[in-house]
C-alpha cells in the first residue's frame, strides 16, 4: 500500500522527535507508546500557550481540553481518551493482553473453600471491625496465594504457578444462593449490566475517573471496563448441580482460643457440616476435606494454653490443622503497622450492587478496613499452608483415585463395551423409538434434574473439574469427552451443555494442542452444541453467555485463523440478544479487537483484518453514542481511525461516499455530545470552529502510527512526495472534514 | 435475495454501484436489504471490510472468480468477488430474504445497525414464494456459485468493452447508461 504517512520524517510530530528510536522493533513498542502519552500532554500544554499555529500532535479527544481551558487540569486527569490513546498497537495487544485475559479466565476457575467458624471466632473477628466474621477477614487473602505453587498432574509432571488462588465462601451461603436466585428479583445478567452502568456513571463524572488512570499506568491493551465485565460474568456462578466448580473442595472449621470447650465445639461444627443445618444438598459430594483452625487471640489469651490445645487438636484430627495467631484489637489507620485489606477481586454482581454500597459512598479511610501487618502475615502464611499442603494434595489425590477407580474403567475396552451395550440395551427389548429409555443409565433424577453425588457420572464430572482447577487441562478434556455421550443418553441437557462447554474450554487452554485448523473446527462444533444446549434446551442465558465469551477470548488468544472464529462467536452473542445495551457496545469493541489481533502475513501487506476491525470500532462508537456515552464513543472512533489509517489512501478519506457521510456525521455527533456533556454551549460558533479545526490534526497522529507500522513491514516502502507536500500544508486537505 | 454490486478500482475507489433484487421465482428485481433505509451505508461498510478477504484470497487463488469469500453474519450478507487483470475488483453482496420467523426473533435485539430490525412487512411476496431449489434460498450452494460466476463473466465482458471506449480514462467512474442497463440485464438473467 502506498503510504501517506511516510512523509513523517519530513515533519515529525513534535512530541516524538527526540530520543525515540525511529526503527522500532516490536518489543520496544509498548514502552514507546506509554512514553508518548505524557509527552503528548506536555505538548498539548505548549500548544495551547503558543496557540496561533495549529498544533500538530493532538487527538480528537483533546478538543474538550482546549476549548474548555479554564477547567483544563481536572479534565486532563480524567479524560479517558488520552489514556486510551496510549492503547497499544494490535501487535502488543495480542501478546500482553491475551495473557492477562487468559490468566483471568484460569483464575476464575479456582477451588472453593468453605468457611465455618464458631460463634466465638466470629465474635473475635468482629471486634477487629469485620462485620462478616472470620470469612470476611480471610476472603481477600485467598484470591492470590503468595509465591509459587507446585502442582503435579496426572502423569506426574510438576508445574509451578504464580497466580494460584482459592475462593473462600461462607459454608451457609453456598446452599442458600441457588434458591435465593431462583426466587430472585432479576437475572444475574441484568445485575452485570447494572454494575457496568454504575461504574460508567462514576466514570463520567469529571473528577472520579476511577477506571482509566489505572489503564494509563499498567494495562496497555484491554479496556478495563471490559475486564470488569468479564470478571463479573465469570463470578456470577453459584453452586449448581451441573458443574462442581462452586462445590466446596475443602472447608475450614475454625474455633478461637476463647472457646471453653474447644474439642467439643470442633466436633459439633464438624457434625453440623455433615448432617446439621450446614449439610450440603444431595448433588454436592459431602466428602470434602475438613481443615481445623485454632484462632489464637494474641492480645488477650495465653499462647502456652493455645499451643497445648493445638497439640491436642493435631493428635485428634491429624495434619490438617493450623494455629492462626491474630490480634483482637481493632486496627486504625494511624497505627504504625496498619495495612489495608486488599480488595476482593471476585465479588459477584449482586454483592457489588447491594453489599458494598456504604463503603463506596464513604471516604477511603472507611472504604476497606485496616488490619495489623502481623495479622496479614499470619493469614497469608495460613492460607498458603492450607492450599499448598492440604487442598492441592487432597485434590491431586482425589483425581488420581477417581482416575483409577472410575475413569480408567470407562476408558478401557471393557468400559467402552459396557457403555455401548447399555446404550443398545433398549434395542432388543423394544422398538427403536424406545431408545429414550434404552440409553439412560437410570442414575439421572429426571424429576429434580440432577445426578446424586455418588453416581459415576457425577464423580467423573467432579474429577474432570478437579483436574481443570488443578490446571491439568489435558486430563480434564479427555474426561469431559467421556462424559458427553453419557449425558446425552440421559437427556441431562444442562450437564450435557456443561460437558461440551468445558471440553472446548479445556481443549483451548491445554498448551499442547496449538491450533491446527482441524482442531479449531472441532472446537467450533463443541461450542455450537454447548450453546445450543444451554440456550434452547435449558434457556440458561448466563451460562450460554459465559460459554461463548470464554470461547471468544480463548480463540482470540490463539491468534491466526482462530480469531475469525472468535469474532464469529462474539457476533453470535450479540445476535442472540444475550447481552444488554452496554454489553453490545463492549462486544462490538471486542470484535474489533479480535480482528485487529490478526496480523498481516510476514513481509506482505495483506492478511490482516484492519478494515473489519475498523468497521466494528465504528459500530461500537455508534452504539456508545446512542447510549449517551460520548466519551466512550470518541475513544472507539479514535480507535477506528487508528485501525483504518493503514488501509485508507492519502488524506484518510473513505473512498465510498456513503461511508464517508456516515462517519462524518458520527464524528460530528460525538463531538457535539461530548461538548454538551462537558457543559459547553455548542451553538457557540468559535467552539465549533475549534472543534473542526482539531480534526485534521488527528490525522497527523494516524499518519505517524501508519509510518511505524510501515517500518515493521519492509516491503511496504512507497513514499509519495505529494503526501509530504500535503503534510506541510495543513490548510490544504480539508475535503476530509467538510462533508 | 437482494444484491449490491460494486466495481472497485485498485485503489479502492468505487467506479460503479448498483443495487437490485432477484428476478427469479417471481421476484420484482427491487432490492430489499435488511437494513432500514437510513442505514444503506451498511452495504458499503460490509463491502469495504471484505476487501481484507479479497486481498488475501487473490494471492491464494489463481482464478479470476474468487467465489464466495466473506460473510457478515449479523445481517447474513455474503460477498463474492471477481478480479480483473487490471486490478479492478467486482464485489457482489447478496443477502437472502429474511424469513418472517427469523424476523420476529431478531427484532428482539436492539440496534438496527446490525441488521436486526427490519420489518417483515417490507418483504415482497415474491421472495417468500422462493422455493428451496432456487438461487435465493442458499447463498453458499454450488448453484449460487455458478450463477454468480455467470453473472460476473457477463459483467466482465461488458466492463472490458466499456473501459476500451476512447472517452474513458482509467480510474474514472463508469457513467455509461448502456453498461448499467447491461449489468441490470445480466442480473435479471442469472440472479
Amino acid at each position: 500500500m502506498t503510504s501517506p504517512g511516510d512523509a513523517a520524517p519530513v515533519k515529525p510530530p513534535p512530541s516524538f522527535s527526540p530520543g525515540v528510536p525511529r526503527v522500532a522493533s516490536k518489543t520496544r513498542y509498548p514502552n514507546q507508546r506509554r512514553d508518548s502519552s505524557p509527552s503528548l500532554n506536555a505538548d498539548l500544554v505548549n500548544s495551547r500557550v503558543a496557540s496561533p499555529p495549529p498544533p500538530l500532535s493532538s487527538t480528537t479527544s483533546d478538543l474538550p481540553i482546549r476549548s474548555a481551558s479554564p477547567l483544563t487540569p481536572s479534565f486532563r486527569s480524567s479524560t479517558p481518551q488520552l489514556a486510551r490513546s496510549s492503547l497499544g498497537s494490535p501487535v502488543d495487544g495480542r501478546f500482553e493482553g491475551s495473557e492477562e485475559i487468559r490468566s483471568l479466565i484460569i483464575r476464575s476457575f479456582s477451588p472453593v473453600v468453605g468457611v465455618y467458624a464458631s460463634a466465638d471466632t466470629d465474635e473475635l473477628v468482629r471486634q477487629k471491625g469485620f462485620a462478616g466474621g472470620f470469612w470476611e477477614l480471610i476472603r481477600p487473602f485467598g484470591e492470590n496465594i503468595p509465591g509459587k505453587l507446585v502442582i503435579r498432574d496426572s502423569v506426574g509432571a510438576s508445574r509451578s504457578w504464580e497466580d494460584y488462588g482459592v475462593r473462600f465462601v461462607g459454608l451457609g451461603n453456598n446452599n442458600q444462593s441457588p434458591s435465593e436466585l431462583s426466587a430472585g428479583r432479576s437475572s444475574p445478567l441484568a445485575h452485570v449490566e447494572e454494575v457496568l452502568e454504575k461504574q460508567l456513571g462514576s466514570l463520567d463524572d469529571p473528577l472520579g475517573g476511577s477506571l482509566y488512570p489505572k489503564d494509563f499506568l499498567g494495562f496497555p491493551s484491554t479496556s478495563p471496563l471490559y475486564k470488569l465485565y468479564l470478571r463479573q460474568l465469570l463470578s456470577i456462578a453459584s453452586a449448581t448441580p451441573h458443574e462442581t466448580f462452586r462445590h466446596p473442595v475443602a472447608s475450614v472449621i475454625a474455633i478461637s482460643s476463647r472457646n471453653s470447650a474447644p474439642l467439643e465445639s470442633l466436633r459439633r461444627l464438624y457434625a453440623d457440616t455433615n448432617n446439621g443445618d450446614k449439610k450440603v444438598p444431595d448433588w454436592i459430594n459431602p466428602e470434602y476435606l475438613r481443615y481445623y483452625v485454632l484462632v489464637h487471640d494474641e492480645d488477650r489469651d495465653d499462647i502456652t494454653e493455645s499451643t497445648k490445645l493445638y497439640d491436642q487438636m493435631k493428635r485428634h484430627f491429624g495434619l490438617h490443622c493450623h494455629l492462626l495467631r491474630l490480634r483482637s484489637n481493632q486496627c486504625v489507620v494511624t497505627d504504625d503497622d496498619s495495612v489495608q485489606v486488599p480488595e476482593c477481586e471476585w465479588l459477584s454482581p449482586s454483592e457489588r450492587l447491594f453489599g458494598r454500597t456504604e463503603p463506596l459512598v464513604d471516604l477511603d479511610t472507611e472504604g476497606l478496613p485496616h488490619v495489623f501487618e502481623s495479622d496479614v502475615m499470619a493469614i497469608k502464611a495460613f492460607v498458603r499452608e492450607l492450599v499448598a499442603q492440604s487442598v492441592v494434595p487432597y485434590m491431586e489425590n482425589r483425581v488420581a483415585v477417581w482416575n483409577d477407580q472410575v475413569a480408567s474403567r470407562r476408558r478401557g475396552i471393557s468400559g467402552r463395551f459396557m457403555s455401548m451395550s447399555r446404550r443398545w440395551a433398549g434395542f432388543g427389548s423394544g422398538s427403536r423409538s424406545s431408545l429414550t429409555s434404552g440409553g439412560a443409565s437410570g442414575n439421572y433424577d429426571v424429576a429434580h434434574g440432577y445426578y446424586r453425588y455418588d453416581a459415576p457420572e457425577a464423580v467423573l464430572r467432579k474429577m474432570a473439574d478437579f483436574a481443570f482447577m488443578l490446571r491439568d487441562w489435558k486430563l480434564a478434556a479427555s474426561t469431559y469427552e467421556l462424559l458427553r455421550s453419557d449425558y446425552a443418553n440421559d437427556k441431562a441437557w444442562k450437564y450435557h451443555a456443561g460437558a461440551y462447554e468445558m471440553s472446548a474450554v479445556s481443549l483451548l487452554l491445554s498448551p499442547s494442542s496449538t491450533g491446527t485448523k482441524v482442531k479449531i473446527d472441532g472446537i467450533d462444533q463443541l461450542l455450537e452444541t454447548a450453546s445450543y444446549s444451554y440456550l434452547t434446551r435449558c434457556s440458561d442465558a448466563p451460562n450460554a453467555l459465559r460459554c461463548l465469551t470464554l470461547a471468544m477470548e480463548l480463540l482470540k488468544s490463539r491468534g491466526g485463523s482462530a480469531v475469525e472464529s472468535a469474532a464469529r462467536w462474539a457476533m453470535r452473542v450479540m445476535d442472540q440478544g444475550l447481552v444488554g445495551s452496554t454489553g453490545q457496545g463492549l462486544f462490538s469493541e471486542r470484535i474489533s479487537a479480535c480482528y485487529a489481533a490478526r496480523s498481516a502475513v510476514p513481509g506482505m501487506n495483506w492478511g490482516s483484518r484492519r478494515r473489519k476491525a475498523g468497521m466494528w470500532s465504528v459500530f461500537a462508537a455508534d452504539l456508545w453514542l446512542r447510549l449517551g456515552r460520548p466519551s466512550l464513543a470518541s475513544a472507539a472512533l479514535e480507535e477506528a481511525e487508528r485501525l483504518y489509517a493503514d488501509v485508507l489512501q492519502g488524506d484518510g478519506a473513505f473512498p465510498m461516499p456513503e461511508m464517508q457521510t456516515f462517519i462524518d456525521n458520527l464524528r460530528h455527533a460525538v463531538k457535539v455530545e461530548y461538548l454538551e456533556a462537558r457543559g459547553l454551549d455548542t451553538r457557540d460558533e468559535a467552539a465549533t470552529a475549534a472543534a473542526l479545526g482539531t480534526e485534521e490534526t488527528s490525522e497527523q497522529l494516524d499518519r505517524r502510527k501508519n509510518r511505524k507500522s510501515l517500518i515493521m513491514n519492509p516491503l511496504d516502502s512507497g513514499i509519495s512526495p505529494t503526501q509530504g507536500m500535503r503534510d506541510n500544508d495543513n490548510a490544504a486537505d480539508d475535503d476530509f472534514e467538510r462533508a | 435475495m437482494s444484491y449490491y454490486f460494486t466495481i472497485l478500482s485498485p485503489t479502492d475507489v468505487p467506479l460503479f454501484n448498483i443495487a437490485f433484487g432477484t428476478s427469479k421465482s417471481g421476484g420484482d428485481g427491487i432490492a430489499r436489504f435488511r437494513f432500514p433505509d437510513t442505514a444503506q451505508y451498511m452495504n458499503q461498510f460490509i463491502i469495504h471490510s471484505s476487501l481484507d478477504m479479497v486481498e488475501e484470497a487473490q494471492w491464494m487463488n489463481g482464478n479470476m472468480y474468487l467465489k464466495h469469500i466473506d460473510t457478515y453474519p449479523p445481517a447474513s450478507a455474503y460477498i463474492s468477488a471477481f478480479l480483473t487483470p487490471s486490478g479492478a475488483r467486482f464485489l457482489l453482496l447478496h443477502q437472502p430474504p429474511q424469513l418472517p420467523s427469523t424476523a420476529a426473533s431478531a427484532s428482539g435485539t436492539s440496534g438496527s445497525i446490525l441488521g436486526g430490525s427490519f420489518s417483515a412487512s417490507a418483504l415482497g411476496g415474491g421472495s417468500s414464494r422462493a422455493s428451496a431449489s432456487s438461487v435465493a434460498a442458499n447463498p453458499t450452494s454450488p448453484q449460487t456459485e455458478e450463477a454468480v460466476r455467470q453473472f460476473m463473466g457477463e459483467v466482465y465482458e461488458n466492463y472490458v468493452k466499456t473501459v476500451m471506449s476512447p472517452f474513458y480514462r482509467q480510474g474514472m467512474e463508469i457513467r455509461s447508461s448502456v453498461f448499467r442497463s447491461r449489468v441490470t440485464a445480466a442480473g435479471r438473467k442469472w440472479l
